[in-house]
C-alpha cells in the first residue's frame, strides 16, 4: 500500500532539516499523527512565527523580534565597548554568562580561503562604518580559536589599525578544568603568551 | 583492519555532527586519505590544536585497507607553523599550497614527493621572506611531481636548442618552442631567454633556496603567466585561495 500524500509531503519537509535521516523523519511524523490537532496547529504556528516575526538587527546583525534588537536599544548597556562574534548563536551564551555589559556585533560567518569565503560576505564592512561613526573604545574579538577565526582575527584588527581604538582578542589557552599534561604543544604555548601578573 | 602510523599534513579539516570532525591529510607513506576523529570538536578533545590546516603531525589511525575514510587514533604535533598563521600574507599563501596539493592529489596514492614538497613548502613559507618566488617554484613543482614536467631544453617542435630571440612556451604541448618555431604554430604564449633559463633552474633547485631566484621586473609576470597557467589547464578552474593572496595585498 503506498503511504497518503500528506504523509509524504512530511516526510520529504522532515528530511530537508539538519541531523534528520529518514527514520526520524518516519517517526516525527507518526508522534504528530497520533498528537492533537491543537499540538500540531501550535508546532506550525512556531515555525510561521519565527519567519514572520524574526528579523536580523541591522546594528549588530544579531536575531531579533525587534529592529533595533533589545540589547543594541538598552541605555543601559556599555556602548564603548563591541564584542565581535561570528554567528547569532554566540551573542546568547556571551549573554547566558551574564558579565558582558558592552554590544555586540554579529560577522554572520568567518573568512575561510579555502571554502572562497572573503570579508564581502560578512559584515565586516558594516563594523567598520560601526567603528567610524561611533565614539568607541574598545572592539573584543571573540571568534573561535581555530585557524579561520584566527586569521578573521587578524583581518578585522588590521583593516581597524587606522582608527583610534583600542583593538583586543579573547584569550586562547588551557581550559577551565583541564589538565596541563593532556594540553598540546600550540595550546600550552598560546597559554604562556597569555599569561596575567597575579 | 590495519593500524597505520605516518607523518602527515591537515589539508582540510571540516566539523561532521555535533561532536567530531573530517580530515583531510596528506601524508608521507600513504598519500592523501581522509580521516574521522572522534569528539574532535569538544572543548577538551585529546586532538587539541593538531587537527588545524597546515599542522604537520604524527598520526595513528586505523580502518580496511582500500577503504575511503579512516578512524583517526592519535595526532601529535611536530610543527604547528605559528608564524604562518600570525601572518595573513604567509597564511594564505600557506592555504595556497594546501589547496594545490587537495585538488591534484588523489585519494589512495602514496606520493611521498608531494608530501616532500608540501613540508618543504610550508617550512621555507615560515622562514622566507620571498613569498613570489616561492609561489611560483610550488606551481611548478607540482606539476612535476604529477609527471607534467615542461620541456625547456629543446625546443618540442624540432627537437633544436631554443637559442636567443623571442620564444614561445605551449601549454597543450607542454614545453619550449624555439624562434622559427613559435612564428610558425603560434602557441599560447610568448617568452624571453630569461625567463627560459630561469624556469630551467626552477625545476631543479631546493624548495629552501628559492629565496636565490631573484625575478627581475617584467620576469615575475611572465613566469607566473607559465607556472600558475601550467596548473589552471590541468585543473580547469581557479583555486579558491589565489583571490585571497591578490585581496590581501590592497589592505
Ligand atoms: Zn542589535
Ligand atoms: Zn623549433
Amino acid at each position: 500500500m503506498k503511504r497518503p500524500a500528506a504523509v509524504t509531503e512530511l516526510l520529504e519537509e522532515l528530511k530537508r532539516l539538519p541531523g534528520i535521516g529518514p527514520k526520524t523523519a518516519e517517526r516525527l511524523s507518526f508522534f504528530l499523527m497520533r498528537g492533537s490537532e491543537d499540538q500540531a496547529r501550535r508546532l506550525a504556528q512556531a515555525i510561521i512565527h519565527i519567519k514572520e516575526k524574526i528579523v536580523l538587527c541591522s546594528q549588530c546583525h544579531s536575531i531579533t523580534d525587534k529592529d533595533p534588537c533589545e540589547i543594541c536599544s538598552d541605555p543601559n548597556r556599555d556602548r564603548s565597548t563591541l564584542c565581535v562574534v561570528e554567528e547569532p548563536h554566540d551573542v546568547y551564551i556571551f549573554e547566558n554568562m551574564g558579565h558582558f555589559k558592552g554590544q555586540y556585533h554579529v560577522l554572520m560567518g568567518v573568512i575561510s580561503p579555502l571554502d572562497g569565503v572573503g570579508p564581502p560576505d560578512l559584515t565586516i564592512d558594516d563594523l567598520k562604518r560601526r567603528v567610524e561613526q561611533n565614539n568607541l573604545k574598545e572592539v573584543i574579538l571573540a571568534t573561535n580559536p581555530d585557524m579561520e577565526g584566527e586569521s578573521t582575527a587578524l583581518y578585522i584588527a588590521k583593516l581597524l589599525k587606522p582608527y583610534n581604538v583600542k583593538i583586543s582578542r579573547i584569550a586562547r589557552g588551557l581550559p577551565v578544568g583541564g589538565d596541563i599534561e593532556f594540553a598540546d604543544s600550540v595550546t600550552l604555548q598560546k597559554s604562556l603568551e597569555g599569561r596575567m601578573e597575579l | 583492519m590495519g593500524l597505520y602510523k605516518t607523518p602527515g599534513i591537515v589539508l582540510r579539516s571540516m566539523d561532521l555532527g555535533e561532536k567530531d570532525k573530517l580530515v583531510t591529510l596528506m601524508t608521507e607513506k600513504f598519500g592523501k586519505i581522509k580521516c574521522v576523529a572522534k569528539s574532535a570538536r569538544r572543548m577538551k578533545s585529546r586532538f587539541g590544536a593538531s587537527l588545524e590546516p597546515l599542522s604537520y603531525v604524527h598520526i595513528l589511525y586505523f580502518g580496511k585497507e582500500y577503504q575511503t575514510l579512516y578512524q583517526l587514533n592519535q595526532a601529535d604535533i611536530r610543527k604547528s607553523f605559528q608564524h604562518i598563521r600570525e601572518n595573513l600574507d604567509k597564511l594564505y599563501r600557506g592555504l595556497y599550497f594546501v589547496e594545490l596539493i587537495d585538488s591534484l592529489v588523489t585519494e589512495g596514492h602514496p606520493e611521498p614527493q608531494l608530501f616532500d614538497l608540501l613540508l618543504e613548502g610550508l617550512e621555507t613559507l615560515q622562514e622566507g621572506n620571498d613569498l613570489e618566488p616561492l609561489c611560483r617554484l610550488f606551481e611548478l613543482r607540482i606539476m612535476a611531481g604529477l609527471g607534467y614536467t615542461p620541456r625547456l631544453d629543446l625546443c618540442i617542435s624540432c627537437k633544436l636548442d631554443p637559442g636567443p630571440g623571442e620564444l614561445g612556451f605551449s601549454f597543450l604541448r607542454k614545453g619550449v618552442l624555439c624562434g622559427p618555431c613559435t612564428r610558425k604554430y603560434q602557441p599560447e604564449t610568448r617568452i624571453t631567454p630569461g625567463t627560459l633559463n630561469t624556469l630551467r633552474r626552477m625545476l631543479s633547485i631546493e624548495i629552501r633556496n628559492s629565496s636565490r631566484l631573484k625575478f627581475p621586473r617584467g620576469m615575475e609576470e611572465e613566469i607566473g603567466a607559465i607556472t600558475r597557467r601550467m596548473v589552471l589547464a590541468h585543473l580547469g578552474r581557479e583555486l579558491r585561495t589565489y583571490a585571497f593572496i591578490k585581496n590581501m595585498a590592497l589592505v
